[in-house]
């Protein structure tokens, strides 16, 4: 996978329906996207990445993907792996609760105070794992993503869930073509130097990792590719 | 009568209201108005595969709830091979009651909470239905 900027963690709950601790993982994870770490995480909609497109299973791929998960049978972190990426981290809630000395977890529609305990003891532990994995939100490493300049005219893969990657439209030999992440490969590609004449292979390997290239196309996309990253490139330098 | 419980699969969105709705509704149909008749199945067993979920959809129609166009729960029943009963569409039903506003996400607020209510009323009786064997394939 290339080095690409890293924005956001994304965390993943089972949302189980069946049992307390399912309910734990949703407060859990609304906890650290709303309160504790509003700028550095998103969610995604588990059964999106079986049910979405490519583009809500893109979104682990590009960024560190933390999972929780209600129970053993660990359906987020499993589901993740099996559809996405494989999970950065993992939290077990009744694992973690038994560790951490919580009591019995009741309540699947309304927690008890045990299980209102568990919500803090899993976000506090998520929101310490988002600051392992994408540190503060103002650090070098983190390219806001007002600050991602679109190829050309993109929109966003998004879910209900908020999850974003953007999709541009390329033309490539006659046809019209989305491509996943443009803006950020070419941002990355823009960062690192590379001049759009010397850039056609390092930007199809990346493209390639998150989008389907026919074999016999390869050669009709590289040249597609470098002509929007020349733009990407000359829009840059006039802003 | 069948003895068979209807499976009971709301998406359970974490991202907007209606997701909560879903859910909340799942647990009112589940817990309050049809015990007897019904039986929550978690959607993430589905998304995993976990073969006593995916029974329990293959058993006998069910009916699903969903929060967005998305439907990923009417989706994910029908790749395990189940069949879908009543495929309800909050965000469709919701025009149906334009005086009751769901806001929260963790917390549900009161209209959110009467909608949940208003759509597993909706459904009971759909279950009801189901449980006498009057709907068919």
């Amino acid at each position: 996978m290339p080095d690409l900027p890293r924005r956001k963690a994304g965390i993943v709950a089972c949302s189980g329906e069946e049992l307390a601790e399912g309910t734990v993982t949703r407060l859990a994870a609304l906890k650290v996207l709303h309160e504790l770490r509003p700028g550095n995480t998103v969610t995604i909609c588990l059964p999106l990445f079986l049910a979405g497109g490519e583009g809500d299973r893109a979104f682990a791929r590009f960024h560190p993907t933390i999972t929780v998960d209600g129970c053993e049978l660990r359906c987020a972190a499993r589901g993740t792996e099996m559809y996405s990426g494989k999970p950065a981290a993992s939290i077990v809630v009744n694992e973690l609760a038994a560790e951490r000395g919580v009591g019995k977890i009741e309540g699947r529609r309304r927690l008890n105070e045990a299980g209102k305990q568990a919500v803090d003891v899993t976000a506090q532990k998520l929101a310490e794992l988002v600051d392992q994995f994408v540190g503060k939100q103002d650090g070098p490493e983190q390219v806001a993503e007002s600050t991602v300049p679109q190829p050309s005219e993109a929109k966003i893969a998004t879910c209900s869930c908020g999850s974003e990657v953007a999709v541009n439209e390329v033309l490539i030999a006659g046809e019209r073509v989305e491509l996943l992440a443009l803006p950020l490969i070419f941002q990355h590609c823009r960062e690192k130097g590379r001049a759009p004449e010397a850039a056609g292979e390092d930007l199809l390997q990346n493209v390639k990792i998150y989008n389907y290239v026919p074999p016999e196309a390869e050669a009709s996309y590289r040249e597609a590719i470098v002509r929007e990253y020349a733009a990407f490139c000359a829009r840059e330098e006039s802003r | 009568m069948s003895s068979r419980k209807v499976p009971v699969i709301p998406c359970s969105g974490i991202g907007k209201s209606l997701g909560s709705v879903t859910r909340e509704a799942a647990y009112e149909l589940c817990d309050t108005l049809r015990p007897d008749r019904t039986q929550l199945v978690a959607l993430s067993k589905l998304v995993l595969g976990e073969e006593q979920a995916r029974e329990r959809v293959r058993g006998g129609f069910a009916v699903t709830i969903d929060g967005c166009k998305q439907m990923c729960a009417a989706k994910l029943v029908k790749h395990s091979g189940g069949k879908i009963a009543r495929e309800v569409a909050v965000f469709e039903v919701f025009r149906r009651y334009k005086g009751l506003k769901p806001a929260g996400i963790a917390e549900l607020n009161v209209e959110g909470k009467q909608l949940a209510r208003a759509l597993a009323e909706e459904i009971a009786a759909d279950i009801d239905e189901i449980a006498e064997g009057d709907i068919h394939a």
